[in-house]
């Protein structure tokens, strides 16, 4: 009847989201931090993150001073784990360099060495480890013990043969790895980043956009207004949604580009996987608005979520190395999922079949929390 | 006379009460500084780690005699790895894309036969190498549990006397390779940062946003009554965080603290005045509360958790990144408290972290100084 004084939802809403471009456009700075950080910190996080241990400086003693132990040393430090730093006179002397970080590992060889293995009796070897970085100290110390392991084996195989005894059953399990033969950290860890940076923009940026609002008192003229509150999010959040997915886009094009990392599957279902979680991140920043009456409130209770969700998220760590109580709490954090849909997409070609399960928490997660927003949201102006 | 520094010491003394009162009210910031950290230590020392144990794995035994059911056993017995569906060799790379399994043990027929005739034996194992660190540590294990069973089967030929070459591991300063004890340091270094540069920067720039800082140029407090006053209980919080952390990490966790007190006290306050610094300019420059705490994030917690060799050693970046992190304060303080706390270091060895940090908390806090007087003429 009085079309002018009750504009339609559509209206509304489209105007909301007129209202909430033009204010994010207008302030060049958070357009940065909205496109260009997260770029930089995905490529940045790309070059700099490296699981994989290799040239961990080493300190060799060899004592022994024979033709053995020479090759022994020359073939283990020659192997790519471990890096020939320096050269130490005595045990004591490693254990110094240990302590003053000039070298992580140190190889003693004692004399006697060459004397033993021609002898057949036991010949030591002593490895110490820096094990304050325990990843790191695990694999030098495999990478050491394998390496004795073979010496050994061919020992054991030179005295059966001098002996004209036929050599021992040898079981071997050859590996062949998918999906990223070479082993690079960077193809695995930046579509987890990507996870990860999105819920810092998403969620801080909402959520402190929303208490300024509050803070500075326009929040409440436009709710005088016949706008109602759940048009009226959802216009706040559209142009977020779009600028995450821009986001996605452009560390997509990043990663492929700088890193190798491949698209195996269909991108439809990253897509659909990005807007469900989009849509989840961004919920948690209105909830957390919602419980705020600062900025500082509401960047503060964006962290207090953000922390432990990352840490939580197997992107950095593996969810199988938790105990089982805490793989349960990680099935809460929509940041596990969105970093298993991506890593599925890209690199494992997963589709919607492999997905569905990340696909449906991460929906009844954006769901839930978004409705518990809203509904905060309105029983707060009511 | 006599009363001018007593006057200056009210002054700042009433700055910094303001502040506190604003801290106290809002209970985030306590819960931030203090709750966090303890709740990140818990997590890292009881549930997150890089050790994988339990791995989900398929078998494919195609073989189905007591040697390969003996190389099956040999791969779950010891708990590395479960198995968890025994499939087709071609149905490997499908369990792999549901992330039902890690790896697959592909026995083909005639393993038996060719290990009874004393000869070398195949099996293939297939690794979901999606994951590259999960990955290693799937073949290290693979490895070790492969020479195991020759090692075993060649005993049982009688073989074997004693072991040619015998290697003895002594593993130094965090022997049972607990994650706790290497990420005490790198989590307070992270959690000061955070505390320090993100807080400083949001209060400051709020003060500026809202306009209550002509409020306070219009009072008789001059520009250091107000930095100072501002920046000593973010000080005082960020030292009693360091305290927390340690404490913690020594009670629960057994993290050792073989240097001196002091020193690690001396150390963290100079982190803290440049961190305090840092935010300070931050809050200067943007004056706006959003944008202060992305540029807080992207300048002072990602290189603190990236570049300061907290998680990644720094040898194994690019050469660029390694440049880069020598002007990363979080870098000489993540060096000097592993160096204090795990390895008994003392002045000695730690003088040039101690320096590269005072330089930086001087060199940030003259700036922002500067920047701060500049905005009031």
């Amino acid at each position: 009847m009085s079309s002018p004084a009750t504009p339609s939802a559509l209206t509304t809403y489209a105007a909301v989201v007129r209202k909430e471009f033009r204010q994010t456009l207008r302030d060049r700075r958070i357009m940065f931090m909205l496109i260009a950080a997260p770029l930089i910190q995905t490529i940045l996080f790309g070059f700099a993150v490296d699981f994989d241990v290799d040239r961990v400086p080493t300190a060799l003693a060899d004592l022994d001073r024979s033709a053995a132990s020479r090759e022994q040393a020359r073939r283990l430090l020659a192997d790519g784990t471990l890096r020939h730093e320096l050269d130490v006179r005595s045990a004591g002397e490693a254990d110094q360099v240990l302590d003053d970080g000039r070298a992580a590992a140190a190889i003693v060889i004692p004399p006697g060495f060459s004397g033993d293995l021609a002898a057949g009796r036991s010949a030591r070897v002593q490895a110490l480890i820096d094990g304050t970085d325990p990843v790191r100290a695990g694999a030098a110390a495999s990478a050491i013990a394998r390496f004795f392991a073979s010496a050994a084996e061919d020992a054991v195989r030179d005295r059966l043969a001098a002996l004209g005894r036929a050599p021992p059953p040898l079981v071997e399990v050859a590996p062949r790895v998918l999906h990223n033969p070479r082993l690079k950290t960077a193809v695995y860890i930046v579509p987890g980043i990507l996870a990860m940076l999105l819920v810092v923009v998403t969620t801080i940026v909402t959520a402190m956009g929303l208490s300024r609002e509050r803070e500075m008192g326009t929040l409440e003229q436009v709710l005088v207004t016949p706008i109602r509150p759940f048009v009226l999010l959802s216009g706040k959040m559209t142009p977020f949604v779009l600028v995450g997915f821009l986001d996605v886009v452009l560390a997509l094009a990043a990663m492929t580009w700088i890193f190798d990392v491949p698209v195996r599957g269909p991108l439809p279902a990253l897509a659909l996987g990005a807007v469900l979680y989009l849509c989840s991140t961004l919920g948690v920043g209105l909830l957390v608005s919602t419980i705020s009456s600062t900025q500082q409130q509401s960047f503060l209770g964006g962290f207090l979520f953000i922390i432990p969700a990352a840490l939580l998220s197997g992107i950095m760590t593996p969810i199988q190395a938790m105990p089982a109580w805490l793989r349960a709490v990680t099935w809460a954090n929509p940041l596990r999922f969105f970093a298993e849909i991506a890593r599925g997409v890209l690199l494992r070609g997963a589709g919607f079949a492999d997905l569905w399960v990340q696909l449906t928490v991460l929906f009844v997660y954006g769901a839930l929390i978004l409705g518990l927003a809203t509904a905060r949201f309105r029983t707060q102006i009511g | 006379m006599r009363a001018r520094p007593a006057r200056l010491a009210i002054r700042i003394g009433a700055m910094s009460a303001k502040e506190v009162l604003h801290i106290v009210r809002d209970p985030r910031t306590l819960v931030l500084a203090f709750v966090m950290p303890v709740v990140m230590l818990l997590l890292f020392g009881y549930g997150v780690s890089f050790d994988l144990d339990h791995l989900p794995l398929a078998v494919a035994d195609a073989d189905r005699t007591p040697a390969s059911r003996a190389l099956v056993d040999a791969f779950t017995r010891a708990g590395e790895f479960d198995l968890v569906e025994r499939i087709a060799p071609e149905d490997a790379e499908d369990l792999f894309r549901r992330g039902r399994a890690f790896a697959a043990l592909v026995v083909r027929p005639g393993y038996g036969r060719d290990l009874a005739r004393g000869g070398r034996a195949e099996a293939a194992l297939l690794v979901d190498g999606a994951d590259s660190a999960s990955a290693s540590q799937v073949l290290q294990k693979a490895d070790a549990i492969a020479r195991a069973e020759s090692l075993r089967r060649a005993a049982a030929a009688g073989a074997l006397a004693a072991p040619p070459v015998e290697v003895r591991t002594w593993t130094r300063y965090n022997p049972e390779g607990r994650s706790a004890v290497f990420m005490v340091p790198g989590l307070t270094v992270y959690l000061m940062a955070l505390g320090a540069v993100l807080l400083t920067a949001l209060t400051v720039a709020g003060e500026w946003e809202r306009g209550s800082m002509e409020q306070l140029f219009a009072s008789p407090v001059g520009r250091i009554d107000i930095i100072l006053g501002k920046l000593l209980p973010y000080l005082g919080l960020g030292l009693v965080q360091l305290l927390l952390v340690v404490a913690v990490g020594a009670t629960a966790f057994d993290v050792p603290v073989r240097g001196s007190l002091p020193l690690l006290f001396a150390v963290g306050l100079a982190f803290l005045a440049g961190m305090l610094g840092q935010g300070l300019l931050i809050s200067v420059v943007t004056k706006n509360q959003l944008v202060a705490t992305q540029a807080g994030t992207l300048s002072s917690l990602l290189p603190s958790l990236l570049l300061s060799g907290m998680l990644f050693p720094i040898e194994n970046m690019p050469r660029a990144l390694q440049v880069l992190s020598r002007i990363i304060p979080a870098r000489y303080f993540v060096h000097a408290l592993r160096g204090i706390l795990l390895k008994g270091s003392g002045a000695a060895e730690l003088w040039p972290d101690l320096l590269a940090l005072a330089i930086f908390a001087v060199g940030i806090l003259a700036v922002a100084t500067a920047r701060f007087q500049r905005r009031i003429a």
